[in-house]
């Protein structure tokens, strides 16, 4: 009886208080409990994949951004090409233009030229003509003086004895000219 | 005689396996103020444990976390969410206060649930959660009042005390009463809680000491956990609640 209530009692028996030290009795300090909890706990928050479904997530959250970035910077070379596609063509067809307004000038100028140059031709013809025409003019002006001149002086001293001597010689002369001729 | 001293004993074992330590404290005389050992020692501890895991976490950090820093990541996520849903946009800030808080009651509450403390024997008192003390969570509780004055106090100046007469002037008695009972009811609430789960666990202990105290124990890990997220959604929703503009 006594051994049993004695077991009774070293079962529940507290260490008394009075400086630190440690409690070696395993019931009252609870370790086998404690680590079934802990055990318990662990299975089962090994079960609860929130961490592992986190890291997935960012997994997946830097992989779409990955992808993204690829596809962005690929979409940057193709805008990039087709500028410098657009740059060269835009190059080309200035060249073009510059050339184009180069023939055309030159053209322009040619022709600008040939109609100067008919114009000039025409100004020295009309010149010629007008030189032409006053020099008639002119000749028939003095020979209407000397014409005039001419008649009177015919008018002014010719009496019958000149005019029989004149018209002698002029006989005599084609006379002489109808020989020749003959 | 013999039987005499025997029955004696017998009583005696019987008081010893019932008898549970409440309000016992290991005193330190610290410049006139009587502090309580036990619970600085494994607020200690708690706080080391903080610290030295954070710093594990966080020293040589990944892009793709891993391991500890992929938890601790995760608990930060999880604090920001929290203060993001009780305060509003303006959380930022208050991220590191929600979450100094609930972290050391969580790890405090699971370290009385968890850690052997009952190993280490003081000469008086004993090792428990540092939440299972009444003036650790007066403490908590008070920071908080300060935490949402002054959260309240920097958004809107003296304009803040505008709210008590918020709907009507009638309850500015209440208005005033709620800033006494917040604090109240904080720190009540967790002591409670916790003080309750760890003596249903020793008393359950000292009854039966294998096998019957586990649910209890798992059950008082799953409560120290929501004390710890009710506590700190209560801290935010305060702060959130001062710092919201009134329509």
């Amino acid at each position: 009886m006594k051994n049993v209530t004695d077991s009774f009692v070293s079962l529940g028996h507290w260490p008394s208080a009075g400086s630190f030290g440690f409690n070696t009795d395993i019931l009252a300090t609870n370790p086998i409990n404690l680590s079934v909890v802990l055990g318990v706990l662990i299975f089962f928050g090994k079960g609860v994949d929130l961490l592992d479904n986190r890291k997935q997530r960012i997994l997946n959250t830097i992989r779409n951004s990955e992808e993204l970035r690829g596809g962005a910077i690929e979409q940057l070379e193709k805008a990039r090409s087709r500028l410098r596609k657009v740059e060269t063509e835009a190059e080309q067809f200035r060249v073009n233009g510059y050339s184009e307004i180069e023939r055309e000038k030159l053209t322009l100028i040619n022709s600008t030229y040939k109609t100067l140059e008919q114009l000039e031709n025409y100004k020295n013809e009309t010149i010629q003509f007008e030189q032409q025409r006053a020099i008639n003019q002119v000749r028939q002006r003095v020979f209407q003086q000397a014409l005039r001149g001419a008649l009177g002086t015919l008018n002014s001293c010719l009496n019958n004895e000149l005019h029989l001597r004149t018209i002698s010689a002029n006989i005599g002369m084609l006379g002489t000219i109808k020989e020749i001729t003959d | 005689m013999n039987v005499l001293s025997c029955s004696i004993n017998t009583l005696k074992g019987l008081y010893d396996i019932s008898g549970v330590e409440v309000g016992q404290h290991f005193y330190w005389q610290i410049g006139g103020f009587q502090v309580h050992g036990q619970v600085l020692i494994t607020s200690w501890v708690v706080i080391a444990i903080l610290l030295g895991s954070a710093t594990i976490a966080v020293r040589n950090p990944q892009t793709i976390p891993t391991g500890g820093q992929n938890f601790f990541e995760y608990v930060l996520e999880f604090i920001r969410d929290v203060s993001k849903t009780q305060i509003g946009e303006e959380y930022g800030p208050w991220v590191p206060f929600i979450g100094t808080m609930f972290l050391f009651i969580f790890v405090s509450n699971w370290s009385g649930a968890l850690l052997p403390w009952k190993i280490i024997q003081l000469p008086h008192g004993e090792l428990a959660a540092p939440t299972n003390d009444i003036n650790t969570t007066v403490a908590l509780a008070l920071l908080t009042s300060v935490a949402y004055f002054y959260a309240g106090l920097t958004k809107k100046g003296l304009g803040y005390f505008g709210k008590y007469i918020q709907p009507t002037p009638i309850l500015l008695p209440i208005n005033i009463l709620e800033d006494f009972t917040k604090p109240l009811s904080l720190s009540f609430r967790l002591f409670g809680n916790i003080l309750a789960d760890e003596l249903v666990v020793v008393v359950l202990v000292s009854l039966v000491p294998l096998v019957v105290p586990i649910p209890v124990m798992l059950l008082g890990l799953f409560t120290s956990g929501i004390q710890a997220l009710i506590f700190a959604t209560l801290a935010a929703a305060y702060i959130g609640e001062s710092m919201e503009g009134h329509h």
